[in-house]
């Protein structure tokens, strides 16, 4: 064996060995329970193969379905209300001044803040009686003063999106800032000498010389938003009732509150296939940009 | 440039969104950090001048109920080993996936992307009863390999980047003046990539420290559980106290503010592995 080979195994050894331990011996091992009947708390070991009854049982539980719905309705509103204000900061900060530097680089900052902690402190601020957020809602908005934020199904749920797209609004932003900076400004120069205004300009130039970002950024936020589950712990609990027990929260319900192992892998599978879904077209674009 | 009212007019609305974003990016930290600072009743009001005090920061770590030193001690142990370990680790095989060529490839690439993207339950399942057998639950070797196993492929990622964008002439240069391949790696390449590896390095880090799923359940005592989960500990009869919650949360935050201003510019490009700079 010569010198070169020698080091490529070497190299290549430790990285094969966690990829495995890190996707195929789970997804292998989570989907083999899937088709078992294993609940801890009749015994140790697995039990006996039942075939596909742990999915046919998720698609007849009502708190299955309950947690599907939750996690789509969060993705809308987590995903667009991030996309929208992400585009709207980008293009308040596109200009270059001190006042802009200074913004953009504070706003990597929430993204800092471990999502535990994004549900703490909105939480906090929330509160109806002693939070800030609260307050200065009721001062602006006096109609909205006698809304219980985390009490309400719909809020508590806005409220959850809020939390991430606090922390990733501003990178999107900072995404977007990047993407517009690609544009040529001759092209949008062209356009408003030949009368466009800046609406126009915006709406028929810039947005679609946006898009593979737009698009890319989506599918991100879709992944990310499909994984939400600490700000659950730390700031709804699921609830008020099971508004909030996103599709991830309700895998952990069941396997590490009612340890029901096989139950939860299918139901872990479940989300997995989804993920994929929104994974594969994230990979495509984002190696295939060129391409198309 | 001669500006007309309507200019100016935008240009003040401008300024104005702009201090919009900066309040809303700013104040959930502003307020924690304020709220760090006031006693128990303070806490529970909107002051913003109050007598500050440093007593919360001292509950903390006088043992009566609360002691997170050894939770502080167990997230640097954790997160400063995962780095150590996991960024040599994926500069190496990012180095191998990016230079060789060799049969299964593309699927090992494919499983490396795809590790990204497992659900955390999924990848839970497995680890806690392997764990259970082995009885690594409520380790900090166990927390360390969870947070290998996250890490590494998205820092194998991002590496394999800034690798690729190197010319090969560079290393094959090294290499017929009788270099190794791992000083090759040392002393060319790795300089090179040096902001590639301080990229992974403080997403590794940051991402080790802010973790809490795994966390949350593979420990269960103060012998592994840290900072993070430790959060949750604060519960009192008159429910969460916030001052000492704020408190703990500027510990846990700050060093994370100064990793992620040191790697701005990378911020972006960091976080998209590449696709977006």
């Amino acid at each position: 064996m010569d010198r070169g080979k020698y080091a490529k195994y070497v190299m290549l050894g430790p990285a094969v060995v966690v990829t495995l331990a890190a996707s195929l011996y789970p997804m292998y091992f989570a989907l083999v329970t899937s088709f078992r009947d294993w609940r801890l708390s009749r015994s140790l070991v697995p039990q006996d193969f039942v075939g596909f009854d742990n999915y046919v049982r998720a698609f007849q539980d009502e708190r299955f379905l309950n947690s599907f719905i939750v996690t789509i309705k969060y993705i809308v509103i987590s995903v667009s209300m991030s996309i929208v204000l992400g585009l709207l900061m980008a293009l308040l900060l596109q200009r270059k001044n001190w006042l802009n530097t200074i913004t953009k680089t504070l706003m990597i900052l929430p993204f800092a803040v471990s999502p535990a902690l994004r549900g703490f402190s909105w939480k906090f601020m929330l509160n109806p009686q002693y939070g800030a957020f609260d307050k200065i809602v009721d001062t602006v908005f006096p109609f909205m003063a006698d809304i219980n934020w985390l009490a309400d199904p719909l809020w508590a749920l806005i409220m959850l999106a809020i939390t991430e797209v606090w922390g990733w609004s501003p990178l999107v932003a900072l995404m977007f800032i990047g993407g517009l900076g690609t544009i040529n400004p001759e092209i949008t120069e062209a356009a408003s000498l030949d009368g466009a205004n800046e609406w126009q300009v915006f709406w028929r130039i810039t947005l679609p010389l946006l898009s593979p970002i737009i698009l890319l950024v989506t599918l991100l936020r879709i992944i990310f938003s499909l994984k939400i589950f600490d700000q659950i712990v730390t700031m709804t609990g699921g609830g008020p009732g099971d508004a909030t027990q996103a599709l991830n929260y309700f895998v952990y319900l069941n396997g590490f509150k009612f340890f029901d192992f096989g139950y939860a892998s299918a139901l872990g599978y479940l989300l997995l296939i989804l993920m994929l879904i929104a994974a594969f077209f994230y990979v495509r674009s984002l190696l295939g940009g060129n391409e198309s | 440039m001669i500006k007309t009212p309507m200019q100016r007019i935008f240009a003040v609305l401008r300024v104005i969104g702009v201090l919009f974003i900066l309040y809303f990016v700013t104040f959930p930290i502003f307020w924690m950090a304020l709220t760090a600072f006031k006693n128990n009743r303070d806490a529970y009001s909107t002051k913003i001048f109050f007598e500050p005090t440093l007593n919360n920061f001292r509950i903390l770590f006088d043992g009566n109920p609360y002691d997170f030193a050894p939770l502080i001690m167990n997230s640097v142990i954790v997160s400063v080993t995962t780095v150590l370990i996991g960024v040599p680790l994926a500069v190496m095989a990012a180095y191998a996936f990016s230079r060789y060529k060799f049969r299964g490839q593309n699927l090992l690439l494919v499983l490396v992307l795809s590790a990204q993207f497992l659900p955390a339950t999924v990848v839970l399942l497995p680890y806690f009863i392997q764990f259970r057998n082995f009885g690594l639950l409520d380790t900090r070797t166990g927390l360390i390999i969870m947070h290998l196993t996250i890490s590494i492929p998205f820092a194998i990622w991002l590496v394999k980047g800034f690798i690729d964008s190197l010319p090969e002439e560079i290393e094959q240069a090294a290499l017929v003046d009788g270099c190794t391949e791992f000083q090759t790696l040392r002393y060319v390449t790795l300089p090179l990539i040096m902001p590639g590896v301080i990229v992974a390095t403080v997403f590794t880090f940051v991402g080790s420290w802010n973790e809490f799923l795994f966390a949350f359940i593979m420990t269960t005592s103060n012998r592994a559980r840290p900072m993070m989960v430790g959060l949750l500990a604060l519960n009192e009869i008159d429910g969460i106290p916030w001052e000492k919650l704020s408190a703990a949360s500027m510990i846990i935050m700050i060093p994370m503010f100064i990793l992620a201003l040191t790697i701005r510019k990378y911020f972006v490009a960091g976080l998209t592995m590449g696709a977006v700079k």
